[in-house]
């Protein structure tokens, strides 16, 4: 009896765990998705945005002193231009070239981008001092037994919760998100039609920046690490969770994340834990075998 | 054009052998950079200050120490790399490196064709000095930093149940091996054994599981970047239990973690152990670097002392200096450094005392109660 109740708290505290990850790759593949769905085009500079916000939020509060909870929106608000400027420097130019150039750049800004990171913070892994975040982080919000939960969890689920919600709300009861649906439907008509597509665009890559920045500013406080490779590792992870979602769809990236996350999770935690990237990609090939436009994703259909 | 071409490049040739044949150069092969840049800063900073206290007494006959740095992120690949560069140099007669076991293992094979001679101050994987008569180390083995860990808990700490999590490598690997055999013939029980890779940063699933196994202590043979991280994230499951390493969490990014107050870990060097040799050299490298010498400092300090006294003995031929190496095989012919006598065996493994250092009130500090 002892026995089963320890399984099932184990149970649950490693779902806690899966679903803490998971929210967070679910936040950076929102901006995998939200790019692919309006240009059709894998931004792989993603990830390194992702790093840029930790490191901008560890800046700010070691270098400047500025109080954490300000740093988080002026991270976020840094990074939504980088994404602005990335389509600019990167993307624009190569609209209308063959798609596998933009991808090119794409992989060309992301090692740009890791090696001005490495540069600029060297290669050690850094973390937040613990002085200028809140007390209440590291303590528990609750124990049942032997799961406990700290508030950190708990704040990273809330603003996945929130994030997710907004995102939900811009998409569908705004103009500007209107607009991005009708782009990523069609983008000649959508011009056609008088909506300005570029601006759109840099719009899309604003708020999926504002997402990875926010995603890398939670995984540096919630595993105390911050490194400029940090982006790689977590922007394929997320890259695989829109894809196994359904890339394109944003709901799919949200499942998506959620489902690698827990996955890898328990891969860890029940099978053989050196080989939990492995266990996890596993599930994302199954996935893509039998269902290959993903969870969610819109059937693929010839366009003719 | 050409001809001026060829001309300067002939002519940059003759200055190159020319400044060359003044000093004699010894390679530092160590991560420079990277995760583990911190143990390579120790490497460093001695090997640049063994390198001027001998260039102040006169160098080498006459010629001076150069020390070259090859950075090798402790990564195989770059190690295998590096060691290459290395082997073809005909100016080179002795390497000292590597640092990780991986790197070492890895650059092995590659320093034995060539017949080139190595000490590497750091690497504690059982089966390196085995595999080549050019290998050298001034530091322990980890069967002996395995057993000794093993026999310390079980003496002085008394813990009864530990779960290991170790990281996929050669030190780390080989090290847990040693203390688990150990630690079964002692009666401790091994609650369970987790892995990690280099490259991970979320230790939570395997630290859940060894929560609910309920162990005394959880043993990481691995490297600091991952033991600190590894103790924070213990600590937020509420997890309160002791927790040791070896060598390899010797750094001082733990004193930056909270939670890591309690930490022990095996290490082959004290300041306030060393004996009257090493004085000299504490304060020295204190006031040079503005810290302590750590382990790799004191053992890289000795390895190119160890190279210099080759050097000056033999003259730079690779086999000379690996005979010479072999030769220092007793207690009465040993290289006297800071680290105390070192001498090798016929593998070229030597005899090195270990000692518990601890993390008290953010300070490492040598433990209360030693075991020799």
């Amino acid at each position: 009896m002892e026995n089963l109740l320890g399984m099932s708290s184990l149970f649950l505290q490693q779902l806690v765990n899966g679903l803490t990850l998971g929210g967070v790759y679910a936040l950076i593949a929102v901006g995998y998705t939200m790019v692919y769905g309006v240009i059709e085009l894998i931004n792989f500079a993603h990830g390194e945005i992702y790093m840029l916000g930790a490191f901008l939020a560890y800046t700010m509060v070691t270098v400047f002193g500025i109080p954490f909870f300000a740093a988080i929106p002026l991270t976020i608000m840094i990074c939504a231009c980088f994404g602005i400027l990335l389509d600019f420097i990167a993307y624009r130019p190569l609209r209308r070239a063959p798609r596998l150039a933009a991808l090119i750049t794409a992989i060309g800004m992301s090692i740009f981008l890791q090696n001005l990171a490495l540069l600029i913070w060297g290669g050690q892994i850094r973390s937040y001092p613990r002085a200028v975040l809140p007390k209440a982080f590291f303590q528990n919000a609750f124990v049942v037994g032997d799961i406990t939960m700290t508030w950190l969890q708990i704040f990273i689920l809330a603003v996945t919760v929130v994030f997710m919600f907004i995102l939900h709300l811009i998409i569908h009861r705004t103009q500007v998100g209107t607009a991005m649906r009708a782009i990523s439907q069609d983008k000649v008509t959508s011009a056609l039609m008088g909506i300005s597509v570029n601006r759109v665009i840099s719009f899309t890559f604003a708020i999926g920046s504002a997402m990875g920045a926010m995603a890398g500013i939670l995984v540096g406080l919630y595993y105390n690490a911050i490194f400029p490779y940090m982006g790689y590792n977590a922007g394929i992870k997320a890259f695989a969770a829109a894809v196994l979602g359904g890339i394109g769809s944003v709901p799919g990236a949200m499942l998506g994340g959620g489902v690698l996350g827990i996955a890898e999770v328990f891969g860890a935690g029940y099978l053989a834990s050196e080989y939990r990237d492995g266990i996890s990609y596993a599930v994302m090939i199954l996935v893509i075998l039998f269902k290959p436009s993903g969870l969610i994703g819109k059937p693929i259909l010839e366009k003719v | 054009m050409k001809k001026v071409l060829y001309f300067l490049l002939v002519f940059g040739m003759a200055i190159g052998t020319g400044w060359a044949a003044d000093t004699v150069k010894i390679p530092v092969a160590s991560p420079f950079t990277g995760q583990l840049a911190s143990f390579g800063e120790g490497v460093k900073n001695a090997a640049l200050l063994k390198a001027e206290e001998v260039n102040a007494a006169g160098g080498i006959n006459g010629k001076k120490v150069e020390i070259l740095l090859e950075d090798e992120l402790c990564d195989p690949k770059e190690a295998a790399t590096v060691a290459t560069k290395l082997a073809n140099n005909k100016e080179i007669s002795i390497v000292i490196g590597h640092l990780c076991s991986s790197a070492t293992l890895a650059a092995l094979p590659i320093y034995r064709d060539a017949k080139l001679p190595a000490i590497s101050p750091a690497s504690t994987n059982v089966n390196i000095c085995k595999m080549s008569p050019f290998y050298f180390r001034n530091v322990y083995k980890d069967d002996f930093q395995g057993t000794f860990l093993a026999r310390y808990i079980d003496r002085v700490k008394g813990y009864k149940k530990v779960a290991v999590f170790y990281e996929v490598n050669d030190y780390s690997m080989g090290l847990m091996g040693a203390f688990m055999k150990e630690a079964v013939k002692l009666g401790i029980q091994i609650l369970g054994t987790e892995a990690y890779t280099a490259e991970t940063t979320d230790f939570k699933p395997q630290l859940t599981k060894f929560k609910m196994m309920k162990p005394d202590a959880i043993f990481i043979p691995g490297y600091a970047p991952q033991g600190t991280l590894i103790i924070s994230q213990a600590a937020s499951l509420g997890m309160k239990v002791g927790v040791f390493g070896a060598d390899g969490l010797d750094d001082a990014i733990m004193l930056e973690n909270p939670d890591a107050e309690g930490l022990f870990v095996t290490t082959p060097f004290l300041p306030d152990q060393a004996g009257p040799a090493a004085a000299g050299f504490i304060k020295a490298y204190t006031k040079k670097y503005g810290v302590e010498p750590n382990w790799f400092a004191a053992n890289t300090y000795d390895a190119v002392g160890m190279a210099v006294a080759a050097i000056k003995a033999v003259g730079q031929d690779r086999v000379k200096i690996q005979q010479w190496l072999l030769s220092i095989n007793t207690k009465e012919n040993a290289y006297e450094g800071v680290t105390g006598k070192t001498y090798f065996d016929e593998n070229g493994d030597c005899l090195k005392d270990a000692y518990i250092k601890v993390v008290k009130d953010g300070k490492w500090v040598g433990a209360e109660k030693q075991m020799m």
